[in-house]
């Protein structure tokens, strides 16, 4: 098939309709000292503390920035042992073992709308930075660096399209807390100075547009709020893409959105903007699907940050009968990390788990059908890439400029030949340093 | 326990794939594509044509086999029954037989078939490495071979009273009006009572194929727009120019192999550029060449010519300092001027040309 295609089969069906599950009180939980952008830590707490809701109990030191970590639960701390993160490697984790007392720390208290209303830009992203918020979309990024911003900024996105198949979690959370999620854009937009603000969703979203259209007429008269309907391909949800449909502004690879006007949240991460303005709380809790064709009951679930992956199987009514090869992918089946084993924990940025029935395709020689060219999003072409990764040939791929590559995997999903073109251009961003 | 424990393991994303995308799929809409233009040539000429397609396809299969077989045996491998590279399976094989035979000339001797259907399939596509590596297309590689070697022995079923094909009439006398005294332009169109290749008579037919492939997704549509297009402009600007009328560019499109060759031969995935432009670019280099070949070159037809010609020069298209997944403001700057400058060249070498 030689055509641009860009429509990938979403399977969300699965869980879409669900009402989430709340699974708030596990036995114990494990929170991630190291993660992919920290790579040390101190540990202010030692085994057998008592510690409450929300207390800090150490700090991941990363490349240029700090991020405090907190406890997710209260309860008694456990031993430091080593657990697969997101990224697929092995980290140290503390454990946390519940009292079932859900305490909250003493820091974490309501401000009024008055105090909230007098915070200028300073105070929210010091407010931000203490609570460690990151974009909980799955990058990881620090948010209180993206909100610390010195450029002017004509709008504000929030990033609703989850384009991945199979996820539901951001369209669950909008469903069940539009109001949440419109708030922590208020106050987003309080500390960005900005008067416009821009709620991107998938258009066959239909029952997000109802919602949230709906709450900001009846809640939030006031902000000037669009709800923006964009298209339902993939990868509609990479930013510069969201932009690109939104607002048509195209930002160059390499450029920073903030330097023409725009800036870009996930819906995840501006709920967890609200919590931490408006309760002191760091993210706790958070939306998460578990889903996949070797699950038996996929469901979303609310949890507590560092919740074990195996224990929301088994909630799930756990693996399908005879299910032979499994994969267990942390993030979406596109762009998601696949862990060799299901002892994984939830960190903050995972959105979801995916298990699926490992098919293994059987791959043809490349006929040079073009499908890839004309599907990349980055406007590259990886069947050349991969031929120049073949033949080791640097300048080539430097040529071709690999480097833009986002890896969403379109290129491998729509191949003809079934060959993982994906894998050769990653080889060849990795040669190219 | 009631079930085994699943193993996880590891692999790297995307983890889904197109459904229903493959080689297969492919290829055989390539083969029932042809399937029309195959039925009237069986229906035109009988066992003549059957013979010849058999012939070809037999031919490219068994060489493909027993080389496959042969490169085994040199490896040391065991003898398998089934080889894992042999394309019979994903149809390509049976699709350059067709192409292959659909181009041949009905008196074509058995042996010379065979000959053509041998060096096509081997020096056109299991030397470079099988299917995906070739460099040039193995039908049309072969088709040539023979047309230099056998020329003579090769000859069309020959109305006793146009005495060649429209081509050919044309080739010796270019400019001439007269020639539809012979070919009317429906007869053209449908493929009835004209001679030439058994499957390149019915344009009606070939195109019926073409739209079918794509509606399919199964080639590239731009690459035969752009080829019959630019042949039907310099056409157009000949006639213009000797103020010969409408007939003389449809004539062009319509006799030859244009419609088949740009159709089933030129998208060829493998042996055409990978980009939007590069494959727009690719059809209009391919016209042009079949269009000089034709008016100012020694035989009648250069489609086949022309499409070897340029085979050669797809990794140029590709070349990574030039080729871009989008057509940029450049490129279409460049193309145009090309094109104003292919315009002038053919002007020039027809008043030359008288």
């Amino acid at each position: 098939m030689i055509k641009k295609s860009r429509k990938v089969r979403d399977y969300k069906a699965l869980t879409k309709a669900l009402p989430t599950l709340r699974y708030l009180n596990p036995p114990s939980v494990f929170i991630h000292l190291q993660n992919g952008r920290c790579k040390t830590y101190d540990l202010t707490v030692k085994e057998g503390d008592h510690v409450d809701v929300g207390e800090q109990i150490g700090v991941r030191h990363g490349g240029f920035f700090e991020q405090p970590v907190h406890a997710t639960i209260s309860g008694t701390i456990g031993k430091i042992s080593k657990k697969f993160h997101r990224t697929g490697r092995k980290v140290d984790c503390v454990e946390i073992v519940n009292d079932h007392k859900d305490i909250l720390h003493n820091l974490i208290y309501d401000r009024t709308d008055e105090e909230i209303a007098a915070l200028t830009q300073e105070d929210m992203v010091e407010i931000v930075k203490e609570k460690s918020l990151v974009g909980l979309g799955g990058s990881g990024f620090p948010t209180y660096i993206k909100l610390a911003t010195k450029e002017k900024i004509n709008t504000v996105v929030i990033n609703a399209v989850e384009c991945e198949p199979y996820l539901s979690s951001d369209y669950r959370l909008i469903l069940e807390h539009p109001g949440r999620v419109v708030t922590g854009l208020k106050y987003i937009m309080q500390a960005l100075k900005c008067d416009n603000a821009i709620i991107a969703i998938k258009s066959e979203k239909d029952p997000l547009f109802q919602v949230l259209t709906q709450v900001l007429r009846v809640r939030f008269p006031e902000l000037n709020v669009k709800v923006a309907k964009l298209g339902n391909h993939y990868p509609q949800g990479w930013e510069i893409e969201v932009f690109r449909w939104a607002l048509g502004i195209e930002i160059p690879h390499g450029e920073l959105p903030m330097k023409y006007g725009v800036i870009g949240f996930n819906v995840s991460t501006a709920v967890g903007v609200f919590d931490a303005i408006k309760h002191n709380m760091p993210v706790i809790k958070r939306y998460f699907t578990m889903t996949g064709d070797a699950i038996k009951f996929p469901q979303n679930i609310r949890l507590r940050v560092g919740t074990s992956v195996k224990e929301l199987i088994a909630l799930c009514d756990g693996y399908i009968e005879n299910a032979g090869e499994l994969l267990v992918i942390m993030g979406g089946p596109m762009m998601g990390t696949s862990t060799v084993s299901d002892d994984v924990i939830v960190s903050k940025t995972t959105t979801s788990v995916i298990v699926l029935k490992n098919v293994d395709y059987k791959e043809e020689p490349c006929v040079r059908c073009g499908s890839c060219v004309y599907s990349c999003p980055a406007h590259l072409e990886p069947v050349q890439i991969m031929n120049a990764v073949k033949r080791n040939d640097k300048e080539v791929m430097k040529g071709l400029e690999a480097f833009k590559c986002i890896e969403c995997g379109l290129c491998a999903y729509v191949c003809t030949s079934k060959i993982h073109v994906t894998d050769y251009v990653r080889k060849a961003k990795i040669k190219l340093g | 326990m009631e079930n085994t424990l699943p193993k996880i393991i590891r692999k790297t994303s995307p983890y889904l794939r197109r459904p229903k995308a493959n080689v297969t799929r492919m290829m055989r809409d390539v083969t029932i594509a042809l399937l029309p233009v195959t039925g009237f040539a069986i229906y035109k000429y009988g066992m003549t044509a059957l013979i010849i397609i058999a012939l070809s396809i037999l031919s490219m299969a068994v060489t493909e086999y027993l080389y496959y077989q042969l490169v085994d045996k040199l490896d040391g491998d065991k003898f398998k029954l089934k080889n894992k590279s042999y394309t019979l399976y994903n149809f390509s094989v049976i699709t350059s037989g067709l192409i292959y035979a659909l181009t041949l000339p009905d008196n074509t001797p058995w042996f010379v078939v065979i000959i053509g259907a041998m060096f096509g399939v081997f020096f056109g596509k299991l030397i470079f490495g099988g299917m995906g590596q070739n460099v040039f297309n193995p039908a049309a590689l072969g088709r040539v071979f023979i047309f230099v070697s056998f020329g003579t022995m090769m000859s069309y079923d020959i109305d006793a009273v146009a005495g060649s094909t429209a081509l050919t009439m044309l080739n010796n006398d270019v400019f001439n009006i007269a020639v539809l005294e012979n070919f009317s332009l429906m007869n053209l169109f449908t493929g009835i009572g004209i001679p030439g290749s058994i499957g390149e008579m019915s344009a009606i037919l070939i195109i019926l194929g073409g739209v079918y492939l794509a509606f399919r997704t199964s080639f590239e549509v731009r690459i035969p727009l752009a080829y019959v297009g630019t042949v039907a402009l310099l056409a157009t600007v000949v006639a213009l120019y000797k103020g010969l009328g409408v007939w003389y560019p449809i004539f062009h499109v319509l006799g030859g192999g244009l419609l088949f060759g740009a159709i089933f031969m030129a998208t060829d995935p493998i042996t055409s550029p990978i980009t939007k432009g590069g494959r727009i670019y690719f059809g209009f280099a391919l016209g042009v060449l079949t269009f000089f070949i034709r008016v100012f070159g020694a035989y009648p037809e250069g489609v086949v010519f022309s499409i070897l010609i340029m085979n050669m020069f797809v990794t140029t298209f590709d070349y990574h300092k030039w080729t871009n997944q989008q057509i940029t403001k450049k490129q279409k700057i460049i193309f145009l001027i090309v094109v104003l400058v292919t315009i002038l060249v053919t002007i020039v070498g027809v008043s030359y040309v008288g």
